[in-house]
């Protein structure tokens, strides 16, 4: 129980930003929107387009930081359905979450055309934790952490043609906590797993100009098997048993375009398109037959049927002069989540994210920056017969507000 | 370079340690000398009672705690063999019910065949209160005792010694023991009074259990009400192998396998085969019912029947015939008890006729018994029509528990 204090504190995390993918992880791709991937000028290029690693000056490149995510409150305001004739008011309201999400990001010297680097970022999650009563019988807390360790090399083809890629290698932990027992149902659930997976990623950039990049990146889908153990409760009497439940981290593929007028202004266009439709339904998996009365609520299959989504991001770079670089981004998000299967765990919506920021040169060697983007969820409201789980009514509020600060150094 | 190094030893070490731990185990309450399994809150048995229309708002209802307690009884060969029984208590009981003291109720069950039907299975694997327990405990307030009997639960892997009277009255007399011990070690506060009750085969193990606790006099017991019990073994013999068909064959076929084994006969000697051969088998505790009788002959006997015609023929013929002696030496209603006895049984029992019982509380009577009556459950609640065995069921407990609740007030006031 120890060791996972010490998860939460490393990687308290998490935001929904498209479902549950964070793809903002330095000062540069907060203050974007992570309008971020043709043109990529610091150590986060590892993460971001390892291929652009090799368009890096020739020295080693590090950031680090850390983001302060402030989650405000989800609200649903309606009923739930248990049956035609079964139906409870259901008003409630999530907790606020404040979170810490630490990133560091490293690229090595080049050596020949070839050239590595590192990333240790928080990559997805989510945490939901509802208070309410009809809410807490679904996802009292739902929490998904994940962390991705990605060595990355880039090949430099020609002058203004390269290419990349790595290895990923994810740790993720998943809580899932659920309590009938204010609702009048007397069942509870308690379940934590976690789990070791691995994918990759590829990048390319080309350079048909100076001052125009064109990138691809893709990053393979992951599908986390949280395997642990829950602890299923009738009444007051509880049972444990090995369990797992999968969810997936969706591949991504992205496709950029940079240009950069006079060195000093930058514009970047990102089409980003996410195969959430890996995510079919949330299967919750034991070891050994569980109590049938718990059956139809904590083991029986639930749909989600998420389609793949179409993410659009526009980011400005501005060089004050040499010193100072101000940042601006915009970003139309798609939730991936159809309204038939929204559930409280996760009552994504379609948002749009705007975002800023700052660089400040200290040294010839040291550069830091500050960040801000905010993550405005789109309400929505689900009439009767739109939600398979009988939710009937409105979710608001929820997105999120991220601060990012972080320090640059080459050496 | 030195800087990387020293964030990345920070940084892995705790990357690679993060997760290692366990959920813990549930955190149920510890009880000495056995395991808590249902624990359900008096406002959700009474939720859950009133969506079943068994009461309404303003129906008073306890809460259900149940316990699986392991214990040790003595077997036909008079051999020790373990054994597992379900004691369940109410909760949220007025004050002064916790300074008196809970009544008991021993709640012998009825004839089941599948292990996964034994009280304490039940309660195990679907942790929820069920059946008689509920009518009993939740709504009557009583601490129930139900033993899995030998052959389930615990001692599944041993024969199950369907209607033996020795067995099912001292694994019912030993449970009691150690629910009283069990109470002790776990601040279970329980009163003298001890009411013993079951249906079908639980009402014979009601009276083989009153019979020999009047006989061992360790115990007193407040009243007995056996309900539905084939307590003239020989008069229930002669009426089903006189009969051309049975209307369940799995319960003569259990009969036939158990008495073989308590009495040391050749199964084939009683059963026919191919039915003598499946019957370990089908009786290990892995079949319900149904699946059992679909296995075997509805027709009584003959080449093609369930039971062998020699052994019918001896049965009917020869009055020192093992089996008929064995009927003799079963049944309980020829003895005269000092405990206020009711017999509740059904009119339109279509299994264990209601003439049994007649003959019962006209035997005792007989026999000198001075509290000795039949309730006909169908008069008494005021039912238009006569029920069968399995309707009648429920009912009499609904009955027994107003019963002893009518006892337990004018004894001890609640």
């Amino acid at each position: 129980m120890k060791k996972i204090v010490i998860l939460s504190i490393v990687t308290s995390s998490l935001v929904m930003a498209g479902a549950y993918k964070v793809p903002e992880q330095s000062i540069n791709s907060m203050a974007l929107g992570a309008a971020y991937i043709a043109h990529t000028t610091g150590a986060d290029s590892a993460y971001f387009n390892p291929a652009n690693m090799s368009f890096l000056s020739d020295k080693q490149h590090m950031e680090a930081g850390l983001t302060l995510a402030h989650l405000p409150e989800n609200r649903f305001s309606g009923v739930q359905a248990f049956s035609a004739t079964e139906f409870h008011p259901a008003d409630g309201k999530t907790e606020t979450e404040n979170l810490l999400l630490p990133y560091l990001h490293y690229v090595s010297k080049p050596i020949g055309n070839i050239r590595w680097g590192a990333s240790l970022t928080v990559p997805g999650g989510l945490t939901k934790r509802w208070k309410s009563p009809y809410q807490k019988l679904f996802a009292e807390e739902f929490t998904l952490k994940v962390i991705e360790l990605n060595p990355v090399l880039s090949y430099k083809i020609a002058d203004n043609f390269a290419i990349g890629g790595g290895a990923r290698f994810i740790y993720s932990e998943g809580v899932v906590n659920s309590d009938g027992g204010d609702a009048g149902k007397a069942i509870k659930r308690e379940m934590e797993g976690n789990t070791v997976e691995y994918g990759y990623n590829l990048a390319m950039t080309y350079k048909p100009t100076s001052d125009i990049n064109l990138a691809a990146t893709y990053r393979s889908n992951i599908d986390l098997a949280e395997d642990g153990q829950a602890n299923l409760y009738l009444g007051e009497v509880g049972k444990q048993f090995d369990a797992e439940v999968t969810v997936p981290l969706p591949a991504a593929l992205n496709f950029a375009i940079s240009k950069t007028w006079a060195d000093k202004v930058t514009l970047e266009f990102v089409y980003e398109r996410t195969y959430w439709s890996a995510y079919e339904s949330l299967d919750f998996k034991y070891g050994s037959p569980i109590q049938p009365a718990l059956v139809s609520s904590f083991d029986d299959l639930k749909a989600r049927n998420w389609k793949d989504t179409d993410t659009f991001r526009v980011g400005a770079t501005i060089e004050m002069n040499n010193d100072i670089t101000f940042m601006v981004g915009y970003t139309k998000d798609e939730t991936p989540a159809p309204k038939e299967n929204i559930s409280y765990e996760l009552p994504d919506t379609d948002a749009e994210l705007f975002s800023m920021g700052i660089r400040v040169k200290a040294t010839d060697a040291i550069t830091w920056g500050l960040a801000y983007l905010h993550d405005e969820k789109e309400s929505i409201t689900l009439m009767p017969g739109d939600n398979h789980g009988g939710i009937i009514g409105s979710f608001s509020g929820g997105g999120a507000d991220l601060f990012t600060a972080g320090v640059t150094y080459e050496f | 370079m030195n800087q990387l190094i020293k964030s990345v030893a920070i940084t892995l070490p705790i990357f690679l340690i993060i997760g290692c731990g366990d959920l813990d185990k549930p955190s149920n309450e510890r009880v000495i000398g056995g395991e808590i399994v249902v624990d359900f809150s008096a406002k959700m048995m009474k939720e859950s009672l009133i969506s079943q229309g068994m009461v309404d708002e303003n129906s008073t209802v306890f809460g259900y705690k149940a316990y699986k307690i392991p214990y040790t009884t003595t077997d036909e060969e008079g051999l020790e063999v373990k054994v597992s029984g379900l004691f369940v208590i109410p909760t949220g009981m007025p004050p002064a019910v916790d300074e008196i003291g809970l009544s008991m109720v021993s709640d012998d069950h009825g004839t089941i065949f599948a292990n996964a039907d034994a009280p304490t299975v039940i309660a195990s694997n679907y942790g929820t209160p069920d059946g008689s327990s509920i009518i009993l405990t939740s709504m009557g307030g009583f601490a129930t005792l139900q033993p899995d009997y030998i052959g389930f639960g615990d001692s599944n892997d041993h024969y199950h010694p369907f209607i033996l009277k020795k067995s099912l009255a001292s694994t019912t007399i030993d449970f009691i023991k150690a629910v009283k011990i069990f109470s002790t070690n776990n601040e279970i506060k329980l009163n003298n009074q001890l009411f013993l009750t079951g249906y079908s085969e639980g009402g014979y193990a009601t009276l083989a259990t009153l019979q020999k606790i009047e006989a061992d006099a360790e115990l007193t017991v407040t009243m007995a009400n056996p309900m539905a019990g084939p307590y003239d073994l020989n008069v229930t013999a002669f009426g089903v192998l006189s009969a051309p068909t049975l209307s369940v064959p799995s319960f003569m076929a259990e009969l036939g396998y158990a008495y073989a084994k308590a009495y040391d006969q050749t199964l084939s000697t009683i059963i026919n085969e191919p039915y003598a051969s499946k019957l370990p088998t089908l009786v290990n505790g892995s079949l319900q019912r149904e699946a059992i009788d679909a296995e075997l002959t509805y027709e009584t006997t003959g080449v093609n029947g369930l039971f062998n015609p020699t052994f019918v023929g001896n049965f009917f013929a020869d009055p020192n015939y093992w089996f008929r002696e064995a009927m003799v030496e079963n049944s309980v209603h020829a003895w005269k008890p000092k405990t206020s006895v009711r017999l509740i049984h059904c009119e339109g029992d279509e299994v264990i006729p209601y003439g049994i019982a007649q003959i019962t509380e006209a035997t005792m009577k007989a026999m000198g018994a001075e509290d000795v009556a039949l309730i006909p459950v169908e008069a008494t609640l005021g039912l238009d029509a006569n029920i069968t065995h399995g309707e009648c069921g429920m009912k009499a407990y609904g009955l027994t528990t107003q019963i002893f609740s009518d006892v337990r007030k004018a004894t001890i006031g609640y």
